[in-house]
């Protein structure tokens, strides 16, 4: 990826053509999962089917950070790879040459050269810096957005942003620049995603061929996966503490956290919790989709089971988030909502083998 | 793929019957309040709905204290006690007039989707779980088929006024199966949930009564 796009007065400019970016939402999800959304239909693809394919359970120790688009990566730094791995994508993060040296704009020519390539880019920003964001001069906080062009002459970076209010259009340079740069400095009114520095970083995402076309025996076959991965009897391998075995344990670990007291590690349920509320939810919607489409009562069944997962995650998180000043007084509660969740997940998976019997 | 398993089942028709007598009772959850979610432009930091301290622009709102109805259904919108202005869900229990009902209508709004239980006691001992499902109350589609009770055009954060921002209530609503008088319900513990209003309904058809 060498090219450097100028026009012919020499300006950096690089658009992507056609329509801007589809601003792909569910509520439950992140700016990690609508802009990889937004990447996968560029390609032609549909989110739905790559993004709710795969559903696990992964904590990594010492690795969950404050940043909204924080997700518990199997393959080390590949996060598209690691949300949807019974399909051809992966993704790679771009880090500015030499961060003490490369200034901003050398770093934008790495932007354009993927647009150029006809890559939709997808920056790491802080909101305290963009006027579209709700936080805008009030909270730091680290996000993802989708950067689909850059005209220097005009002043514009072109970007979207799915994330209520969603947004797409252009930006000043100045105010990407300010985003993207951003040290993301510690902000007491949101300690779940500051004080994680941006770094000028953007990610691409590549799609692979053949890009296969999900039916009844490929579905079949990711939800026997699925359900391996959940039964994995090392719940402690190199990949983190994974399936229902890791899941307990991570929940030990939560009400240990409480005894001793840790508020951080209590904290840090809010960013996991999230990449794994929002992978279950989506593969509820999958199923549900599949399911009615097909006439498929199981799958349905399945799918509200695994939503129900999914939304047995807000109490875990908003317990810890909210409890974390005083992590003692929340054991109860927190305890309360970690054997939910864990019952919660051992019942979708029953419903998961029950759907595949019907597939 | 289909074997028509999923067909409806032949239907030979509905049946009507005379009108039954619908009762609506709103429940007074002032001293279950513990939260304030709403707040006015000029002090947005006093509301806390959220754990980053959202709120709802009072503006947008019915007035503290009204009744309103929402889709024929009574519901006395709170007052702004000293507690607050909604009862956060930490399995308050909350004593009604005894009574047959049919159904609990919350006007209820949650950090993130939630579901959780809601514990309905009887007058002879008995209780029966149910689960109240409500859907975030950020910008979201109603997910567990409520209605939408309220839904602003903007969003108060703790420094400042968003426009284009809504933030939502739902009305959901609670089943009671049991053919006996109801006498309590205890909230879910589950802080994501926000009740703001209870109404109680009765459909017994005179017969019954």
């Amino acid at each position: 990826m060498t090219a450097t796009p100028l026009t012919a007065q020499g300006q950096l400019r690089a658009v992507l053509a056609g329509e801007p970016p589809e601003l792909w939402y569910r509520d439950p999800v992140s700016c990690l999962q609508s802009t990889l959304a937004a990447a996968l239909r560029r390609a032609g693809h549909d989110p739905l089917e790559v993004l709710g394919a795969h559903w696990e359970f992964r904590f990594l120790p010492g690795d969950v950070r404050p940043e909204e688009f924080y997700y518990p990566c199997a393959v080390t730094g590949d996060l598209a790879g690691s949300l949807a791995p019974h399909h051809p994508v992966s993704s790679r993060w771009h880090y500015p040459p030499d961060p003490g040296r490369s200034g901003p704009e050398q770093s934008l020519r790495g932007i354009a050269a993927a647009i150029t390539f006809g890559q939709l880019v997808i920056a790491a920003v802080d909101n305290f810096y963009l006027p579209f964001r709700p936080a805008f001069g009030d909270v730091h906080a680290a996000h993802l957005i989708a950067v689909y062009g850059i005209d220097l002459a005009a002043d514009q970076v072109l970007v979207s942003d799915a994330m209520p209010p969603a947004f797409a259009g252009p930006i000043t340079v100045a105010d990407f620049l300010r985003a993207w740069s951003s040290a993301n400095p510690p902000d007491p009114q949101d300690v779940f995603f500051s004080d994680t520095r941006i770094g000028r970083r953007f990610m691409t995402v590549t799609a692979g061929e053949p890009f296969p076309r999900l039916d009844a025996p490929m579905l079949r076959r990711i939800l026997a996966a699925n359900l391996a991965g959940f039964s994995g009897e090392d719940a402690s391998d190199q990949a983190g503490w994974t399936g229902l075995p890791g899941l307990k344990l991570y929940l030990m670990s939560l009400l240990d956290a409480c005894a001793r007291p840790d508020p951080a590690q209590l904290a840090s349920a809010y960013p996991l919790g999230w990449g794994m509320q929002a992978q279950a939810s989506l593969h509820a919607e999958l199923l549900r989709r599949w399911g009615t489409q097909a006439g498929l009562p199981e799958l349905r069944e399945a799918a509200r089971l695994v939503e129900t997962a999914a939304h047995a995650w807000t109490g875990l998180r908003m317990t810890a988030a909210h409890g974390r000043g005083d992590p003692r007084a929340c054991a109860g509660e927190l305890a309360r909502h970690a054997a939910g969740l864990r019952r919660s997940y051992e019942l979708a998976l029953a419903g998961l083998q029950d759907a595949i019997g019907a597939l | 793929m289909s074997d028509g398993r999923d067909r409806a089942a032949g239907q030979r028709g509905a049946v009507l019957t005379s009108a039954a007598t619908v009762r609506f009772v709103p429940v007074g959850l002032s001293g279950h309040c513990n939260n304030r979610a709403i707040s006015a432009a000029d002090d947005t930091r006093s509301g806390q709905f959220n754990v980053w301290g959202n709120s709802y622009p009072a503006a947008h709102l019915p007035d503290p204290g009204s009744r309103v109805q929402v889709a024929g259904v009574p519901f006395d919108f709170p007052a702004r006690g000293p507690g607050g202005d909604n009862a956060r869900c930490c399995g308050q229990l909350i004593t009604l007039p005894p009574d047959h009902y049919d159904w609990l209508h919350l006007l209820t709004a949650a950090e993130r989707r939630a579901e959780d239980t809601v514990a309905l006691h009887f007058e002879d001992g008995d209780v029966d779980f149910e689960t109240l499902r409500v859907s975030d109350f950020w910008a979201a589609p109603a997910r567990f088929g409520e209605r939408s009770a309220f839904a602003t055009t903007q969003m108060h954060y703790p420094h400042h006024v968003q426009a284009g921002l809504s933030a939502l209530i739902w009305s959901q609503r609670v089943p009671v199966t049991r053919y006996q008088r109801l006498t309590a319900i205890r909230l879910p513990r589950n802080i994501a949930i926000h009740v703001f209003a209870l109404t109680l309904q009765s459909a017994w058809a005179e017969a019954e009564a």
